[in-house]
Parts: structure tokens; sequence; C-alpha cells
């Protein structure tokens, strides 16, 4: 039998994804239920505090032997909060997924109750996601597809 | 491949999960997009309207028990997926297929 996230996402395939919204809190993180992720983004803003969150949470990630694991900056509003999450995260070894600017965008689509995608397509907060999307096809699914697990062939370069 | 966004509340978790959701969908991936919140609210930032979203049923913490494998844990479904998926998926915006399991995770334990 697979894991739930496993089985959930059949044949582990290239064009099968789940994103999976977790609970805040990490204390509730369940281990039988992220064992089998293959990527975990860790959300936080560039402020010591939520940085401590990425601190604490990602060497229990690491531990559970997931693949990859990168801090996701969000609301980022200028270059000295990069500065400051970039030499956070480069202390403690962990890799930067991507780098959400501020985006008002975000409050109005909240707001509205509407998805930021449908109320500002070209939102800056929207091209920094696609690229973290890019991220994630260019090193998640690629090897999954390379792998033994059921890939259908679709996208293999070989 | 599966993804799982974690981080502190009102860090724009959902947001991101949402759009990560609906941009990866449209690049030709079947997505689907479950929320673990105990306060659910991905399917709003996803595009679902309250009416849409007020057909979804919450897959039961039933759905899943925790098997233990000497010392490895691992959460196994009860039926099987395409039935949960049908039962309990909704699909939205671009085709991205949403599940709200909130509580799963919990089951079994205790």
């Amino acid at each position: 039998m697979r894991s739930l996230l496993g089985e959930l996402a059949t044949g582990g395939t290239n064009e099968e994804v789940t994103i999976t919204d977790m609970e805040a809190s990490i204390e509730h993180m369940s281990r039988a239920t992220i064992r089998h992720v293959e990527a975990m983004l860790i959300l936080t803003e560039p402020y010591y505090r939520s940085l401590e969150t990425v601190g604490r949470i990602a060497p229990l990630v690491r531990e559970l032997g997931i693949e990859h694991i990168w801090a996701v900056a969000n609301k980022v509003r200028s270059p000295r909060d990069e500065e400051i999450l970039r030499s956070y995260c480069e202390d403690r070894g962990i890799e930067i997924g991507g780098i959400v600017p501020f985006d008002e965008a975000i409050q109005e689509a909240d707001r509205e109750g509407r998805a930021l995608i449908d109320y500002e397509p070209e939102a800056e907060a929207v091209g920094a996601i696609e690229r973290i999307a890019d991220l994630l096809e260019r090193e998640v699914a690629v090897k999954n597809n390379g792998s033994s697990d059921g890939g259908n062939g679709e996208g293999d370069q070989s | 491949m599966k993804v799982a966004v974690a981080g502190k509340g009102g860090s724009g978790k959902t947001t991101i999960s949402a759009t990560l959701s609906r941009v990866l969908a449209r690049r030709g991936h079947r997505v689907t997009a479950i929320d673990g919140d105990p306060n659910p609210n991905l399917g709003v930032a996803l595009g679902m309207s309250q009416e849409e979203l007020g057909e979804l049923v919450w897959v039961p913490k039933e759905i899943a028990e925790i098997k233990e494998e000497g010392e490895s844990r691992s959460l196994v479904l009860t039926q099987p997926a395409e039935e949960v998926a049908d039962e309990y998926g909704l699909a939205g915006p671009d085709g991205v297929n949403l599940m709200v399991m909130t509580g799963v995770d919990h089951a079994g334990a205790g």
C-alpha cells in the first residue's frame, strides 16, 4: 500500500501534481502525512520572527528525508528585506525557492473573495509564483519522469 | 509530483498554494489542491464561489488510517484513491481539483 498523498497522486507521473496547503502549526505537522512529499515549500515573511519558523521547520522536514526543501519569502518589500532573508537562509544552509514581492493585488483579491490569478493575472506576485512553478517543474517533475515509479513518458527528453 | 506548503499563519500559504495550483494546471498538469488547514479557504483562493464550495463535502477522517511498519508510520487510504477523488473532489477553475482534508492527518491518532 502506498501512502495517502502517494495514492492521491496516482502514478506519480509528471502530469499529476498535488499541492497541499498545510496547517500552520508545525507541532501538528504529522510525520505520517508528509513523509511522502517530494518538495516542501516553507513560506516566510522577511522578518526575524517569521524566519525563525523556517529555521525550526526546515531541520524537521530534512530529518524526514524530504528531498527538496525551499524557503519561499512572501511580502518582500525592499532589497534590505531580501538581504535579511538571504543571510538568514545562507547561515542555516536553507535554499531559497522563490521571492514573492509585497503586492497590493493579493489583499485586494482576498477582499473580493477572488483568485489572485483572475483578479490580476499580470500581478508581480503571480510572476514570482510562476517562477516557483518553473523551479518545481525543473527540479522535481523532470526527475520523477526519469524514475521508475511509472512515468508515462510524456515530456521525456531522451 | 507531491508538494506541500508550510509556514506561519498569515504568511500567504493559501494564496501561494492556490496560485501555484492554477499556474501548474494551465501548463497541463493534472492538479489536486489539498486544503489541510483547520480553517479551510483554499477554495476561495482558487477562485471557487461560495455557492460551489457549499457543495463540497470534506474528506472524512475515516478515509485514512495510520499503518505502522516497524519504525515507519504512514497514512493509507481505506478506499481507492479514484473513489476518494470522485466523491470528495470538486473541480474548479483551470480544472484544479480541490479536496478539503482538514483533520485527516490526525486519523487514528491517540
